[in-house]
């Protein structure tokens, strides 16, 4: 033979001597089956393949995504005290060029960051900030501090007026009136030694156009301060500034110098800033105690800068500079590091670690139900080939010889399929990986050719049952036990998983709560075990649903022979007698449960975004006013209150880190005062949890006022005795009676009465405002007032558009879609397993005089039987493990919340599920009885169909 | 019609041409056949291999359709009949007996010889009482229950004929009913079809390879290379 000699110089060393026109003949007579499977392999292959890399780039973005929005708190903060500046004479010595010394400070603190965690961070700003003084006119708390800002682009400190003398490093400003603060003293006194005790030295500093406005004060004007020990400080303003950018992360370290910021210094408080220069720095350090000046860099991440890669070596080096920090209590000059960033990392570590979890259970569900469908495909394949297999053996092919010949196929259709799987992910996603994609693979490679030859082998043994009773319940009982012991391996391997997935959760245990930050790289799951518990889950759950359906089927059977419709037995006999095969029910059991598994977790996950946006914005919208126009808030929700579409408003006074001491220890909750009645309403009017305990914050009785509250560590509990402090105003007695409901994200909340609160001689200024009704959104965007508007809608759109959230929800509908596709599939492949006995019947009952119309209804009812099993058994089966397993899959950190959203079950997408299954067998029936009619029953019966 | 059914034949064939394929390739299978069937009577059809016979009985049975000529059974116009027709046909006038016994393999023996009555939608009891005075008839009564799986070739057989026989059909056709079977077994099925031409009176049209069937029939037609040549019983 040419082929063997010639184009395959293989077969020259190759000890089994293929016969090269049948292994042709045979991939040419059966292209078809050889192309579906190739198709089943491409497409999970190019799933399987495309996920590892967007998960890996949507990690990058998920990093990314996290450190900006945590704001401040992934600032790296470094302090180290100032030099003293005792005098010879027991004094204190101006230190002119103290902005040089911060300065270096500055780049000191750079130094040490080292290159790695250096280039993930912006340029450093250094500030210089002063203990909090009282404004001391005005019957509100007022407070200032003097701040100065030095950004680390090589400049020096302090402001920089825009397009003038651009000699100083601070943030970039417009004078709109005065100028910058100038040196107190004159030249000649720069180094002048002072008296440590005298009379309050003068300091000038710049004020912000809206400071100084609420202030009302102007260039020259003194502002009337004091500190906590009522001593005197002569602060004068030089100029009145306005930002050339309020977003330059240089003002986050003051953001009082910018506006007005309310409740930083307690409940009902407002802070001010007062900015300093180079120049004037010298003399505030003079104006307050040795000490009091606190010398801080701020270095601010670069988002764009860190990657998923890095973010392991920044974390570790955080946590690194903070571990080798001094002591806070340390009076050398060495640095203090203070930061959050390693938690954040933490946090979108383990957001990403369960993004990657969650996506490793859908994918091994499409992964097992892709392998059932190989399977399936294979096994058709070889009923098709059986006699030519036969004829191959009588022929005298030895098996060794037929195993490598169709090893050799299927090994071509697996891995050709399996590259162009691979390289269409590595064409529409930026990678490809394989490791997944193995598992397919290999069923795709081995099912066909050990199907094969066991069917090859099976031909030339002797294949009557044995005569011998005992021989018989021999082999019938070997059958069983080798199907139990399946089975038991299959529902014990479905348990561990289970446990497994229970005891660890589904993330890596190092990402877990309190784990450490320095953890495994990132991997789909940790191990595959909790990862493949549902899909685990559902096989077995499937292979209960077969042993029970042959007594199912019977049961069916035994009616219908005594059924009126004298048709219906023939359909059901025929199910009865496919129902043996495990295969094709397994496909559509474990893909219909899968499929409705997947649009669980995604109607879940939705839900619990939906729920979480709620929870954060408190009602479809919010405003938070500005402490400036606070005195406006009543007027204000009275307004939106008279909108068209708006129920609910309610005013509150909310303030974050009030101090409040429990248990002798001081808190820093999210205190509410609000009408309690009005807030009832307002939770009532949204799907968020109502809150009965409101109702009790009204009641006044023994002179503490009561409150209500709530707490993620359990630092705030029902029953206790709680002390409000206020400065400048005796404490607030507090009772709590009950729990209080979410408000926003905080963990600590104090809910209190405005009215109780008001008798007890504590008056409030509402500071925000939460509308509800489908007109709020409006209402509220239209109130054109100094607010913050955040509306629910927003809120919400950005979380489902979070680089993993939108990542996983898509994967859980394309999984889902998979899953159908897959199960439809496997219908079609059982349907045309199962079709030549079928047709063989049919043919027989149309000899008996059965009309072709009926035909096609007992195909029906053979074919509906496992359909309807799968369509029913399926949907509920999914939903079940998704009742027992969801609570595993840390939805939480994908959709926001503080605990796992509850379990939502998408009805309708169920339903078209289990419709689906139904219609696809409306459309087989009727296909399979054309493609019947097409051939005379003479030419059937002759072809040995009948 | 003037006719007197009594004397009408029960089957009638006239002019039937079957050809496979065109060209020069065509396999002429029938040439312009035609003869008369008797009712009540038994008529075995013998040929060589490749002679026509199953295409003959095909064509008569409706299961194939003539390139021309006609078919009357029982006075209805075979080769006229749509598909509703030919199987109303098969459920009332014409059953078949294959070499192959044709049965259902999921049902049981009984419920394989009650399918035409189910088809034929016959009340239950009756049905039941009728299939198993068939299963007696074919001496199968002690079997009801096996499928067909679990029962000889001479068995199926039997079970093949009684099913044959329960809608009780003007015209019973049998394509080799003995092809399978060792002579000895053959010969009893042949005799139990001989038996029921009798007593059930239906007419049988059987095709054979085997001499020693012949003594059993009433009259022997023999078709060569598509071409009746027809001898009478000896
Ligand atoms: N579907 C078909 N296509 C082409 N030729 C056919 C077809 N069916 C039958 N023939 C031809 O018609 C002729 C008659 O065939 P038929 O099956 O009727 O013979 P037979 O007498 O039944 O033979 P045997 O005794 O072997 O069963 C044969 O030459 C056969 O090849
Ligand atoms: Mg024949």
């Amino acid at each position: 033979m040419r082929w063997r000699a010639g184009l395959w110089p293989v077969g020259r060393w190759w000890p089994l001597a293929l016969h090269w026109p049948s292994v042709l003949g045979r991939a040419r007579a059966d292209a078809g089956s050889l192309l579906l499977a190739a198709a089943v392999v491409a497409v999970v292959t190019l799933l399987a393949g495309a996920v590892p890399p967007l998960l890996r780039a949507t990690a990058d973005e998920a990093v990314q995504d996290g450190v900006r929005r945590a704001g401040g708190d992934g600032d790296v903060l470094v302090e180290a005290r100032m030099e003293r500046d005792d005098g010879p004479n027991g004094g204190r010595v101006r230190a002119p060029r103290l902005a040089e010394d911060v300065d270096d400070f500055r780049d000191r603190a750079t130094d040490e960051l080292g290159p790695g965690l250096r280039a993930a961070l912006r340029p450093p700003v250094a500030t210089v900030i002063s203990p909090t003084l009282k404004i001391t006119d005005g019957s509100v708390l007022r407070t200032f501090q003097l701040a100065y800002l030095a950004k680390g682009d090589g400049a020096d400190g302090g402001p920089q007026a825009d397009g003038a003398d651009d000699s100083d490093g601070g943030p970039h400003v417009t004078w709109i009136a005065g100028g910058p603060p100038r040196p107190a003293v004159p030249e000649a006194d720069n180094h002048a030694e002072v008296p440590a005790m005298g009379k309050p030295r003068p300091v000038q500093v710049a004020l912000s156009e809206a400071d100084a406005e609420a202030l009302k004060l102007r260039p020259g004007a003194r502002i009337p301060l004091k500190d906590d020990a009522g001593n005197i400080k002569k602060v004068l303003v030089s100029g009145i500034f306005r930002p050339t950018d309020s977003t330059d992360s240089a003002w986050r370290s003051a953001p009082a110098l910018l506006r007005p910021v309310s409740g930083a210094d307690g409940v009902g408080s407002t802070r001010f800033a007062g900015l300093l220069s180079p120049g004037s720095l010298p003399d505030a350090r003079l104006a307050f105690d040795q000490d009091a000046l606190r010398r801080v860099v701020r270095f601010t991440p670069d988002p764009s800068r860190i990657t998923w890669d890095s973010a392991q070596a920044i974390a570790s080096k955080v946590v690194a500079l903070k571990a080798n920090s001094g002591s806070s209590g340390a009076l050398d000059g060495s640095l203090k590091w203070e930061t959050g960033l390693d938690g954040v990392l933490r946090n979108i570590r383990a957001q990403v670690g369960a993004a990657s979890a969650q996506a490793s259970v859908l994918l091994t569900g499409v992964l097992t139900v892709a392998v059932l469908v190989l399977l399936l495909a294979a096994d058709l394949l070889v009923r098709r080939r059986a006699p030519a297999l036969e004829a191959a053996r009588q022929r005298g092919a030895a098996l060794p010889t037929l195993a490598a010949e169709l090893l050799l196929e299927s090994t071509v259709v697996a891995l050709s399929a399996a590259a162009a799987g691979l390289a269409l992910s590595r064409a529409v996603v930026p990678g490809a990986s394989w490791e997944w994609v193995l598992p397919v693979v290999l069923a795709a490679v081995v099912a066909g050719p050990a199907f094969g030859t066991l069917a090859a082998a099976r031909a030339t043994r002797d294949r009557r049952v044995p005569a011998n009773r005992t021989a018989r319940r021999w082999a019938r009982h070997t059958v069983q036990l080798r199907r139990a012991a399946l089975e038991a391996a299959v529902l014990i391997a479905a348990v561990a998983a289970f446990v497994a997935l229970h005891q660890r959760g589904i993330l890596p245990a190092a990402l877990a709560p309190g784990g450490d930050v320095a953890g495994p790289g990132l991997g789909l799951g940790d191990g595959p075990l909790p990862a493949s518990a549902p899909a685990l889950g559902v096989v077995a759950g499937t292979l209960v649903v077969l042993r029970l359906l042959p007594a199912g089927l019977g049961l069916v059977l035994k009616r219908a022979l005594r059924s009126r419709r004298p048709l219906a037995v023939f359909g059901t006999a025929r199910a009865v007698a496919t129902s043996a095969r495990a295969l094709p029910l397994l496909v559509l059991v474990t893909s219909a449960a899968l499929a409705s598994f997947a649009l669980t977790l995604d109607a879940t996950a939705g839900d619990g975004l939906a729920e979480g946006a709620w929870r954060t914005v408190g009602a479809d919208a919010r405003l938070d006013v500005v402490p400036a126009a606070a005195a406006s808030t009543p007027a204000l929700a009275r307004r939106i209150a008279a909108a068209p579409g708006v129920r609910e408003v309610v005013a509150a006074q909310v303030t974050d880190r009030a101090r409040v001491v429990a248990d002798s220890l001081v808190v820093g909750p999210r205190l509410v005062i609000v009408d309690a009645s009005a807030f009832r309403r307002l939770l009532a009017a949204t799907p968020l949890p109502d809150a009965p305990a409101l109702a009790r914050l009204g009641a006044t009785g023994h002179g503490d006022v009561p409150a209500l509250v709530r707490s993620d560590d359990g630092g705030l509990r029902s029953g206790m005795r709680l002390d409000l402090l206020r400065d400048g105003a005796p404490t607030i007695r507090l009772t709590a009676v009950g729990t209080a409901p979410a408000v926003g994200d905080a963990g600590d909340v104090v809910v209190v009465d405005a009215a109780t609160l008001k008798a007890a001689g504590m008056p409030s200024v509402p500071n925000t405002v939460w509308a509800a009704g489908p007109g709020a959104a409006r209402a509220v965007a239209a109130s054109a007032v100094d607010a913050d508007t955040v509306l629910r809608e927003d809120v919400l759109r950005a979380r489902r558009a979070a680089p993993l959230t939108s990542g996983l929800l898509t994967l859980a509908w394309v999984s889902a879609a998979t899953l159908l596709a897959l199960g439809l599939l496997g219908l079609a492949l059982g349907a045309a397993a199962s079709a030549p006995e079928r047709w063989q019947t049919l043919t027989r009952l149309r000899t008996l005089g059965l009309r072709p119309r009926d035909a096609r209804w007992i195909a029906a009812g053979e074919l509906l039987p496992p359909v309807m099993v799968a369509a029913v058994v399926g949907p509920l089966l999914g939903v079940l493990l998704a009742r027992l397993m969801l609570g595993s899959l840390a939805l939480r950190l994908l959709t926001g919340q503080a605990a796992d959203p509850a379990l939502v079950l998408p009805w309708w997408r169920l339903g078209l599920v289990t419709v689906a299954l139904l219609v696809a067998v409306a459309v087989v029936v009727p296909i399979e009885s054309a493609l019947r009619r097409r051939r005379r029953l003479s030419e059937v019966l002759r072809a040995g169909g009948g | 019609m003037s006719a007197d059914p009594a004397d009408r034949p029960l089957l009638t064939v006239r002019g039937v041409h079957r050809r496979f394929g065109s060209g020069p390739t065509a396999v002429h299978a029938l040439r312009d056949v035609s003869f008369d069937l008797a009712a009540g009577t038994m008529v075995a059809l013998i040929g060589r291999s490749g002679s026509g016979k199953t295409t003959l009985l095909n064509v008569i049975g409706g299961l194939d359709r003539p390139d021309s000529g006609t078919v009357l059974v029982d006075g209805a116009d075979v080769t006229a009949l749509d598909e509703d027709g030919l199987s109303r046909l098969r459920r009332e006038k014409v059953s078949y007996v294959f070499q192959t016994f044709g049965l259902i393999p999921v049902l049981s023996a009984a419920e394989n010889v009650g399918a035409p009555l189910r088809l034929a939608r016959l009340p239950a009891a009756e049905r039941e009482r009728r299939v198993e005075l068939l299963l007696e008839l074919v001496g199968l009564a002690d079997h009801a229950q096996q499928r067909p799986g679990e029962l000889s070739g001479g068995q199926q057989q039997r079970v093949a004929i009684a099913r044959a026989l329960a809608a009780s059909p003007r015209l019973l056709i049998a394509d080799e009913p003995t092809g399978q079977l060792d002579a000895e077994t053959g010969l009893s099925v042949m005799a139990l079809l001989r038996g029921v031409v009798e007593s059930e009176g239906v007419t049988a049209l059987v095709s054979t390879h085997d001499p020693t069937m012949l003594a059993l029939a009433d009259r022997v037609i023999q078709i060569n290379d598509g071409r009746l040549d027809e001898r009478e019983a000896s």
